[in-house]
């Protein structure tokens, strides 16, 4: 499985595992507001980081964990999909 | 507190100092509960709790727990009817365990109750600390979080487990979650640690702090905390509700569990009476000691002991205790020693002196209890009511155990005791904030200063 993370994928993620609710048209529309602003921690984007591995099959870059925005997590980890998956 | 001083129970106005006349330096920082919010198996908030309490209603069923059904622990105290999601945020719920939620939760309530707001504390974040006693952690997130590990692999352990079910977790998050940025920290010493965050709160209230959050929430009956506690002799596995914990009777068979637990606001004496908040009852005096795993017979020279420091820290006599909140364990090795401790320590005013457990309807919530043992003892004062122990009957030692229905009294001074299964011993002293509370007679407070 190699599709890449969509807006969707991420808001799901950012509730099941953090708590924090957020609509995936924020996300679309603001991918420069900080996950901080979000509420969502340091631990929460570990865990995300671990639940796309677990999904997708394929190891994150180190990096992944320390993004600020959505729209950075999303470029880099697509970046790395798309790699994978080429 | 320990160095509360007779001339500090006048009770006097933040902006003007009254002359004293010449003695001892000025006391300490008197500390007093403005604020209490309760989740317990009787009721949510402190004066539901407090209307069951008063009522002896007994709310021990069966444990009804996904997963705990064919347990050899029958009976416990469960928190029911209460939906953790309207307790606390939907990120509380994912990120921290069942323990949290409800240390949250009545934190709230005590801080509602003591109108203790954001805004009294903006721009002194640094004056308000968290401390809260805790036994056992996060148990059913921890559950939950190693069924992962062994059932799929570690890649499958969510990373909020290095958080969620370690002890100091609900002293964090109420930290985290109010911005109070005070002296915090969590007390592990046993079951009797929820006498002992009382004087963590005093200690941190004399050093300087205006006001301190104190007390502890616990969630013992998930399947594998359950499986933890099979271990303990003591524990009831009685069926019947109304037989499975009858403490200081013949028919003691041992306690049962129980969850929940209650949060206090503490304040300093002046600060809270200046921003004009109403002092519930002042902590008065508290000392522990420690007399080793299950050894009962010799905790009744432990808790008397500890008595005894507690009574001499608040400079009460013996004779000014006027109900005993007992720790009641059900075990009758331990229920023989605590009533022994309660004479050696009160002399012969021990067999006269009200001695009550309600903790007979609700069960033990681990160091929740003795907290839940301090919200009860403050309403008692407020109310001139004991509250009875409910399922007990035919009390089969020389105190007077007050059974069937609540007793009036005027209560100016209480006495709660608390005892944990590996061996601390604690007692706590409150007095009445009441102005007669306030103002014992002096002729007493000087044969015993």
């Amino acid at each position: 499985m190699t599709e890449t993370v969509t807006p969707e994928e991420l808001a799901g993620l950012m509730r099941q595992n953090a708590g924090i609710p957020v609509e995936p048209v924020d996300l679309t529309d603001h991918p420069d507001t900080s996950f901080e602003e979000y509420g969502l921690d340091s631990l929460g984007l570990l865990g995300i980081v671990a639940a796309l591995e677990n999904r997708h099959g394929s190891t994150m870059p180190a990096d992944a964990e320390k993004c600020r925005t959505p729209g950075e997590f999303l470029d880099l980890v697509n970046q790395t999909l798309t790699k994978s998956g080429a | 507190m320990s160095n509360s001083r007779p001339d500090r129970r006048e009770r006097r106005s933040p902006g003007r100092r009254t002359a004293r006349a010449p003695g001892p330096a000025p006391a300490a920082r008197r500390s007093v509960i403005t604020g209490i919010g309760v989740i317990a198996p009787n009721g949510i908030g402190a004066d539901v709790f407090w209307k069951s309490t008063h009522e002896g209603i007994s709310v021990l069923d069966r444990v009804s727990r996904e997963g705990c059904e064919r347990l050899p622990l029958k009976v416990g105290g469960e928190v029911r009817d209460l939906e953790p999601a309207t307790l606390v945020e939907e990120r509380f719920l994912v990120q921290t365990d069942r323990f949290t939620h409800f240390a949250m939760a009545a934190a709230d309530l005590a801080l509602a109750d003591a109108r203790l707001g954001r805004a009294d504390y903006a721009d002194s974040p640094f004056s308000v600390g968290v401390v809260t006693a805790s036994g056992s952690g996060g148990g059913e997130f921890g559950q939950r979080e190693l069924q992962a590990l062994w059932g799929k692999s570690s890649r499958f352990v969510g990373p909020y487990q290095s958080i969620a079910w370690f002890y100091a977790a609900s002293t964090g998050q109420i930290s985290i979650r109010g911005g109070f940025k005070g002296p915090c920290g969590v007390v592990c010493s046993d079951e009797a640690g929820g006498l002992d965050v009382f004087a963590h709160a005093a200690g941190a209230i004399e050093r300087g702090t205006d006001a301190m959050i104190a007390g502890s929430a616990e969630a013992p009956l998930a399947p594998y905390s359950v499986v933890c506690q099979l271990g303990y002799e003591d524990l009831s596995t009685s069926d019947d509700p109304t037989r499975a914990y009858r403490p200081f009777t013949a028919d003691a068979c041992g306690f049962v569990p129980a969850e929940g637990g209650a949060m206090l606001v503490v304040e300093e004496e002046s600060a809270a009476l200046l921003r004009g908040a109403r002092p519930r009852a002042w902590l008065a005096g508290h000392a522990a000691t420690f007399t080793g795993p299950s050894r009962w017979p010799e905790s009744r020279e432990g808790l008397a002991r500890a008595i005894q420091g507690a009574l001499r820290s608040a400079r009460c006599a013996p004779e000014e205790v006027d109900v005993v909140f007992a720790d009641a364990l059900g075990v009758p090795a331990a229920d023989r020693a605590e009533a022994l401790a309660i004479t050696d320590a009160l002399g012969a005013h021990g067999r006269r002196v009200p001695v009550t457990a309600p903790k007979t309807g609700i069960g033990r919530a681990y160091c929740g209890g003795p907290v839940l043992d301090v919200a009860a003892a403050v309403m008692a004062m407020e109310h001139g009511v004991v509250p009875p122990t409910p399922n007990v009957f035919d009390v089969c030692h020389d105190i007077d155990v007050v059974t069937g229905k609540a007793r009036r009294a005027p209560l100016r001074t209480a006495l709660v005791l608390s005892r944990g299964l590996m061996g601390s011993n604690s007692a706590l002293v409150l007095r009445s904030a009441a102005p007669d509370g306030l103002r014992s007679d002096p002729t007493r407070e000087g044969e015993n200063a």
